[in-house]
Formats: structure tokens, C-alpha cells, sequence
């Protein structure tokens, strides 16, 4: 490549990305509005921006438990219609436990849970029959816990819509689940609210139906509805378009507090269906609503919003079914939606990092400064030390700093507190590679070689000397990345890239300065 | 004449002060060792679990560590720790206590928020529902309340948590990634160099990573993510030195048949002693700007940070060169110096791999294509 190309080259990628890193400045909306400046931007951690940061545990081992207590339901009432006596049947350590007496019973038993192939019997207490889910069960129960708790948890916190602006909900791992809401938008207490509720589920009796709120109103005179209703209504799950418009009451017959479950099924034709249980004292007031009003339709409202009506066919005590026209698509779905709306998996908050967005804003500034101050300090020094080549490696710095700054603008890098303190150290241990080659060439011209070939001696000698050094602190910055949870990922990030940047600076942007002055020109002495 | 720091053919006999230099290392680490079980290690709420609660009181606030401990007490938190913190002119506190439970009744001492009392209604009423998962936010609030309400207003800068469970797999995986760190390492040195420099690499940095820990333990320190990420930042500056310094040495091998390995280290140390006292120079600035002026959150990475900087360009000259010298008597061979030197040389010259100056040969081509 000729000298031209490689300037052209270099300018260019350092103006490039120099341009992502200065289009920080800009505001977002500023950013987003121009089409010169670019939309990607570094992002700021949470620890810099203010706000939450949790790492959420889900207690799978309450799933699997949930688990066993409704084939317990599903177990009780076949054994009361085959008439079958057995003992105590309870869930002990993640263990179903059923007292038997007879070995009629047992058998009974034994077959029952053949059938249901969920479960292993483990233990050899004859009184005592002792079951487990079975390995491939309680995986499938676990990973529906999970997704039923990132379910609950996405629609509540990082849901587009109604959600927080910005907010994030991902798994980590097995059984936790990062959340990560950032500062200003909320308090702690209404964010930990926001785990605590147990669902905006709803069940009202549907006192009137219309295909729009309009022809709804049109039935009463003036339209103005009676006292203590108001309108809910069900819409179209792609388009959004109202289906129907549902006069219901304010206050709701029943909410999702006392679902304790919801699967899917099928009917006795084979139809798929959504079967759901309540808890006892759910139980007992469903019931009592059933009974008042059968042939009534019942409208199930989830967040505001109307999933079926169902029309109410008998009394309905703890476990009661919705059946419309479901595809079992639809059934699965709805049956997510039941149980996420109740959090019946416990949670429990296992780390947390918070932050003020007072203090972040102070750690910012703090950083800049302890940034500008490291570099003017550095620069100074090398340019003072070194001179002509020093201020090549000053420029050369100041083109690293911009150029890792902007590789991390370009691929949206969140910037973390430590992630700061990674750029200053970076600004520190820049300078070595430059340190490396200078010194050499000093070597060299005491050698009393050309400062040309000094130069060139200097830069290859130093070549895998530079890569070596780096390369293994690239590895130790990789280990800490994989290792690292939150911030900390931040300093390994801006770590690493410094690292690669700092290389190109030193073996390409220093060396194409040499090559611009002094480059052929049979120079006397060199400035170093 | 440039400026220079190191003067042109400085020969100092490092080498030849490897007893006195392992002497001081060695009584580094005891005093480490020894610290550790006078003072015993302080872990911070990372690796050990608990809650820490930085606050800044509002101006016109008269408050002070010992109302404080007495609020959060009254709230029911026994092991608390209340120290000053930060700049603002000491209304700022940090507040640090094992995962511990307020009482919930809100008694005189630690009053409840309406909301507050609303929610633990609710909670009541609905029979626990979601189950255990507020209490240590709850925690918190209650006691940001009672102290603002004992004392002044105030405002919560910062919260942190960490679980028994994460604490332990924080440190355990903690020494998981050092470890890792250090073989990852080794490797790449019995690769690049010979399988005879890696054990002085890490020796160095075991070494490095031993006595900052040490002093950390001395001086009191405590231990979390931060000062872990400055330890692991560490190997890899410590390294950095030692890597330019085997370079060389290797390189000054190659240009020889015959030589004293004594000398040749010496040589090498000193070669690239100017480049070791600059790039630390420069290093500390950044770091020591970072302890000054980078604010309290950042400077136990700082602190770490300097120590292990001075540490490391230490070992670098001191420890990993003699650790070869001494391997290399030891187990490279039964003659005087002269024959297990070359024996590096020649182990060096059969392992690492052919070393391609990429630019030296573009250099050439350049050249050929000029004329």
C-alpha cells in the first residue's frame, strides 16, 4: 500500500470512528432527528445512569411442589370415584407422599402413577409410597417456572407498552432472572411493588355486550352507562381492533389473587379447553358466583383487557374450566397468560445494585475529570520526554481514546462506572507500546544507525514484543468478562477493546506519522 | 541530547541482588500470611452477602455516625456499620449491615411509612402472596424512612445487596477466574517462549497478586468485584513487564552462541529498564488520577490498582528473571552457567515459533519496489 492509501486509510478510520464517539454529545432525541448524526450511541450503565439492578432467584423448587399438589387433586378424585382408601397424601421436600394400607391401594396407587408417566417412586417404605417427578418432568416443570416468571415479570416491567421506558427483564442461567430498570422513572418501593402483586387478573360477570363501545352506549339513554360500570373490551391480539364491548361491573367478582393454576386440556369431544384451580378460598367464592348467575357469560380480563367470555354452563367450585373456540395454540396461550398473571412461583431479590441518578451523574463527571486530567498529565509528559516523536504519540493516544470510544458508541457498549476507570487505565498502558518502539529506536541510534533505519529496526523489533504484552492482557480482560456480572463486564469490555486499539495506534497510526516525517527524507538526527 | 530518565548503558547488578530481593519478598508474603490471621480478611457485601445503603443528608442536617447506628438500631439491625463517606463536607454515610430483619410491627423507634403499612395490610390479607421476595427492599425503605424521619432528610445515593447464595459463588467464582487467569497465561507463554520461562511468569504473578492481597490485608482493605477486576487488571500489566522483559532476553540469546545467562539477564533488565520506569510512570498517572480525583466508589479499584503497579514492575525486574536463573541451575542441567544457557537458547530457538518481522518484510518489499 502506498503512503497515500495508508493515510487515507488510517484518517479515515479514525474520523469515522471518531465521529461515532463525539455524536455522544448530542442528545438522544438530537441524534435520532438528524440523519448526519449516528443513532447508535454508547449506553450508560446503570450505575452511571442511576437505577435498579437486580438479580432475582426463582425458588423452582416451590414449582415442582405446585407440581405434585395438582396431580395430588388430579390423584384424590380418581381414587374417590374407584373408591380406593388411602392415608395422608402429601408433598414433602419436593417428594409426594402417599400413606397406603392395603396393597390394593398400593397397586391402585402405583398404576394411577404409571399412567400419569411423571413420576418415579423412590424410596421402599410399603406404608409410605414415595414419589418424584421424573428427571424429564421436573426439567420441563422447572423451565416452565422460568418462563412463566420471565413471562409475569416481562409483561409487568419490560413490556413495550405499559411497561418502564427502557427497563429490561432477561434470564441468567438456570433459575435467576435479571431485572434492570433504569433511574429516575421509578422508586424502589412501587419497583418492588411491581414483583410483589400477584397478578391484574379479573373476573367479572358481563352484565351487557356490544360489538362497540357506541352500540354499547346506544342502549341506554343518552348513552350514559349505569352506576358502577364501566366498559372492558376485547380486541383482536394482531390488529388491536375492538371485538367486542363488555359492560361489567367496576369492582371485579373475582381476581386473579386466588388462581393458584392453568393448563391446557381438552374436552370430552376432544375440544381444547383451559382448566383452571382455585385456591380454597377462591374456591369457595367462585362457587357461590357460578351459582348466581349460570347462563351468564363471564368475562376473564387480564391488564384491562378481555381474553374470553365464556358463558357460565354450571357451579364452578375450586376447579373450573374456560372453554371457547380455542385452537390448542390459543389454549397453551391462554393458560400462560392464567398462570403468569398469578406469580405462584416465589421469587426472591438476591443481589441488588441501585444507584441515585444524583450519584451517577457525579460518578460521570468525577470520571471525565479523572480521565482528563490522567491523559493531559500523559500526553504532557511524552511529548515533553519524547518531543516530535512523543507528540506523535500523543496524537496517537488522543486517536485511540476516540477510536475505543467510538468502536463502543458503533456497537451500542454499555459504559459502566469501572467500564470508565477501564478507559483511563487504558489512556495509562497506551503509551507502553509507543514507550517500547521509542526506546528502541533510541537503542538503534546509539548503534549509530540512520535514523531511518532506526526507525525501522525499531518498529519491527518491537512488533512481537507489543503483540505478546497485549495479547495476554487481552486474555486476562476475556477471563474477566466471562467471569464478571454487572459493572464489572464493563471494565473487561473497555478493557479489551482498549487493548486492540491501542495496538493499532502504536503499530499504525505512530508508525504512518514516521512515515510522513521523517519517511524518506535523509534526515540528521531524529527528534525522540 | 534527548531527555533521558534511565541514562544510555546503566548496568545495575539486579540480578546479582536476588537474595536480598527474594528476602523482602518472602517477608512480604509472611507479613501478608501473618495478617491474615491477626486481622483476618475483610470481605466486602460481594463476597461475603449484605446490604449497604449509601446516604447524604440534606444541608441544613446536623447528623452524625453515632445517631446513626442509634436510628438503625432502633429499626432493629444489631451489626451495623455507619462510616463517613465521600466529599460532601461529611453528610454522607454508608451504612452496612448483614441481611437482617427490621421489625415489622414499626414500633416507636422505627416508624412506618402509610404505604408502608398498607402493603404489610395487604400482605396480610392476601396470605403472603408472592411470597418472601421484598424483604431486604423492605428493609431498606423502612430504614431510609425511620432515618429520615429520626434525624433529617435525606436522600438514598446507592444500594446494594448481594444474597448468601450470590456471595459465595461471587467468590468462589472470583478464584475460579484468577486461577483460570494464571493457566491461560502459562500457556501462552510455553507457546510463545519455551515451556521453561512460564513457570517464572507465574511465579511473578502469584507473587504480585500474593503481596497486594497482603497489603490489602494489612492496611485493613476489603475485598469486592472492584478490587478483584484490579487484581486480574494486574496480571495482565504485571505480565505485560515481564513479557518485554523474556523478549528480550530471548532476543539477546539468539544474538549469542555462548554467554553467561547472569549477564545476559542483567543485560536484558537493564535494556528495557528506561521503557519499565516509563510505562509505570505513566500508568500511575492515569491510576492515581483515578484515586484522587475518580470519586469514593472507583478508589478501592485505585488503591488496588497503584499497589499493584509498584508490585508488579518490582517482580518484573526482580523476581521473574532470577526465577529463571534459578530454575535453569536447578533443573536445566549439572555444568556451570555456560551450559544450561545455551541449552535455554537452544530450547528457545527449537520452541517458539519462527519469528516473523511483518514489518521489516514489508519494508523490503517497499523498498524493492521503489528502485
Amino acid at each position: 500500500m502506498s503512503l497515500r492509501w495508508r493515510a487515507i486509510w488510517v484518517i479515515a478510520t479514525v474520523v469515522l470512528f471518531g465521529y461515532y464517539a463525539v455524536a455522544n454529545i448530542a442528545s438522544e432525541e438530537t441524534r435520532l432527528e438528524s440523519p448526519l448524526i449516528p443513532d447508535n450511541a454508547l449506553r450508560l450503565g446503570l450505575d452511571l445512569r442511576g437505577g435498579i439492578h437486580w438479580v432475582i432467584g426463582v425458588k423452582l423448587g416451590a414449582t415442582e411442589d405446585h407440581e405434585l399438589s395438582f396431580l395430588i387433586g388430579l390423584l384424590e378424585d380418581d381414587l374417590e370415584r374407584d373408591k380406593v382408601v388411602v392415608g395422608k397424601i402429601e408433598v414433602v421436600d419436593h417428594q409426594l407422599r402417599i400413606e397406603t394400607f392395603t396393597d390394593l391401594a398400593r397397586d391402585a396407587v402405583r398404576e394411577w402413577i404409571g399412567d400419569t408417566e411423571q413420576l418415579v417412586e423412590v424410596g421402599d417404605d410399603p406404608e409410605l409410597l414415595t414419589f418424584e417427578l421424573s428427571e424429564l418432568r421436573r426439567q420441563q416443570v422447572r423451565e416452565q417456572g422460568m418462563s412463566q416468571v420471565l413471562e409475569v415479570l416481562r409483561r409487568r416491567i419490560a413490556d413495550p407498552m405499559k411497561g418502564i421506558p427502557d427497563s429490561v427483564v432477561t434470564r441468567q442461567g438456570d433459575d435467576r432472572v435479571l431485572v434492570q430498570i433504569p433511574g429516575g422513572s421509578l422508586d424502589r418501593a412501587r419497583a418492588r411493588e411491581m414483583l410483589r402483586v400477584t397478578g391484574f387478573l379479573e373476573f367479572k360477570i358481563v352484565m351487557d355486550v356490544a360489538q362497540t363501545e357506541e352500540l354499547l352506549r346506544a342502549k341506554y339513554p343518552d348513552g350514559v352507562l349505569p352506576e358502577n360500570t364501566t366498559v372492558a373490551f376485547e380486541r383482536d391480539k394482531e390488529t388491536d381492533r375492538v371485538l367486542s364491548a363488555y359492560l361489567v361491573g367496576v369492582e371485579a367478582d373475582l381476581t386473579g389473587d386466588y388462581l393458584t393454576d392453568a393448563r391446557p386440556g381438552f374436552d370430552n369431544q376432544q375440544r381444547p379447553q383451559v382448566d383452571f384451580t382455585f385456591n380454597p378460598a377462591g374456591g369457595e367464592l367462585f362457587q357461590s358466583l357460578t351459582e348466581a348467575n349460570i347462563g351468564e357469560q363471564l368475562a376473564i380480563i387480564l391488564d384491562d383487557r378481555v381474553y374470553s367470555a365464556p358463558t357460565i354452563q354450571s357451579r364452578i367450585a375450586t376447579r373450573g374450566t374456560i372453554s371457547g373456540r380455542f385452537t390448542v395454540d390459543e389454549a397453551s396461550d391462554l393458560s400462560v397468560i392464567l398462570r403468569a398473571g398469578s406469580l405462584s412461583v416465589p421469587v426472591v431479590i438476591e443481589e441488588e445494585r441501585t444507584v441515585g441518578p444524583a450519584l451517577g451523574a457525579d460518578s460521570i463527571r468525577r470520571g471525565l475529570r479523572a480521565m482528563i486530567v490522567g491523559l493531559a498529565v500523559i500526553l504532557s509528559f511524552t511529548t515533553f520526554y519524547y518531543r516530535l516523536s512523543g507528540f506523535y504519540a500523543s496524537a496517537a493516544l488522543a486517536a485511540n481514546l476516540l477510536i475505543l470510544i467510538g468502536v463502543m458508541s458503533m456497537f451500542e457498549a454499555t459504559l459502566t462506572l469501572p467500564g470508565l476507570a477501564g478507559i483511563v487505565l487504558t489512556v495509562g498502558m497506551a503509551v507502553d507500546a509507543n514507550v517500547i518502539i521509542f526506546e528502541r529506536i533510541r537503542e538503534e541510534l546509539r548503534a549509530h544507525k540512520t535514523p531511518r533505519a532506526a526507525i525501522s529496526t525499531g518498529f519491527s523489533k518491537a512488533f512481537w514484543t507489543i503483540m505478546d504484552a497485549n495479547i495476554t492482557t487481552l486474555g486476562t480482560a476475556i477471563v474477566l468478562y466471562n467471569y464478571g456480572t454487572g459493572p464489572i463486564k464493563g471494565f473487561a469490555v473497555t478493557l479489551s477493546i482498549g487493548v486492540v486499539t491501542s495496538v493499532f495506534a502504536a503499530l499504525v497510526i505512530t508508525r504512518l506519522m514516521f512515515a510522513v516525517y521523517p519517511g524518506d527524507r535523509h534526515v540528521e538526527s531524529l527528534s525522540i | 541530547m534527548p531527555f533521558e530518565l534511565v541514562p544510555p548503558g546503566t548496568h545495575i547488578d539486579f540480578i546479582g541482588k536476588r537474595r536480598v530481593a527474594a528476602t523482602i519478598s518472602i517477608a512480604l508474603l509472611l507479613a501478608g500470611a501473618i495478617a491474615v490471621f491477626v486481622n483476618g480478611v475483610k470481605l466486602g457485601i460481594d463476597f461475603q452477602g449484605g446490604t449497604e445503603m449509601q446516604v447524604l443528608f440534606e444541608d441544613q442536617v446536623d447528623v452524625d455516625e453515632g445517631a446513626i447506628r442509634s436510628a438503625v438500631s432502633a429499626c432493629g439491625i444489631e451489626d451495623s456499620s455507619v462510616i463517613r463517606y465521600g466529599e460532601a463536607a461529611g453528610r454522607e454515610f454508608l451504612i452496612r449491615f448483614q441481611a437482617g430483619e427490621v421489625a415489622t410491627a414499626g414500633g416507636d423507634g422505627c416508624p412506618l411509612t402509610p404505604e408502608q403499612k398498607e402493603a404489610l395490610e395487604r400482605a396480610k390479607l392476601s396470605g403472603g402472596g408472592g411470597g418472601d421476595e421484598g424483604e431486604k427492599g423492605e428493609t431498606i425503605d423502612k430504614l431510609a424512612y425511620a432515618l429520615g424521619n429520626a434525624i433529617g432528610r435525606l436522600e438514598v445515593q446507592r444500594v446494594e445487596f448481594v444474597g448468601p447464595r450470590v456471595g459465595s459463588e461471587l467468590r468462589s467464582n472470583g478464584l475460579k477466574s484468577l486461577l483460570v487467569a494464571c493457566i491461560l497465561i502459562l500457556m501462552y507463554i510455553a507457546f510463545r517462549f519455551s515451556v521453561r520461562f512460564a513457570p517464572g511468569a507465574i511465579i511473578a504473578l502469584v507473587h504480585d497478586i500474593g503481596i497486594t492481597a497482603g497489603i490489602f490485608v494489612i492496611l485493613g482493605l476489603e475485598f469486592d468485584l472492584r478490587v478483584l477486576a484490579a487484581l486480574l487488571a494486574i496480571l495482565g500489566y504485571s505480565l505485560n513487564d515481564t513479557i518485554i522483559i523474556y523478549d528480550r532476553i530471548r532476543e539477546n540469546m539468539e544474538l549469542r552462541t555462548k554467554f553467561d545467562l547472569v549477564d545476559v539477564l542483567n543485560q536484558s533488565v537493564n535494556q528495557t529498564l528506561a521503557r519499565t520506569v516509563l510505562t509505570s510512570g505513566t500508568t500511575m498517572a492515569a491510576v492515581l488520577s483515578l484515586w484522587i480525583l475518580g470519586g469514593e466508589v472507583i478508589r478501592p479499584f485505585a488503591i488496588a490498582m497503584a499497589i499493584g503497579i509498584v508490585v508488579g514492575t518490582y517482580s518484573s525486574v526482580f523476581i521473574a528473571s532470577p526465577t529463571l536463573l534459578f530454575l535453569e541451575r536447578r533443573f536445566g542441567g549439572t555444568s556451570a552457567a555456560v551450559g544450561p544457557a545455551s541449552e535455554v537458547a537452544a530450547s528457545v530457538r527449537r520452541e517458539a515459533p519462527p519469528r516473523r518481522y511483518a514489518g521489516s518484510s514489508k519494508a523490503k518489499r517497499r523498498k524493492k519496489k521503489r528502485r
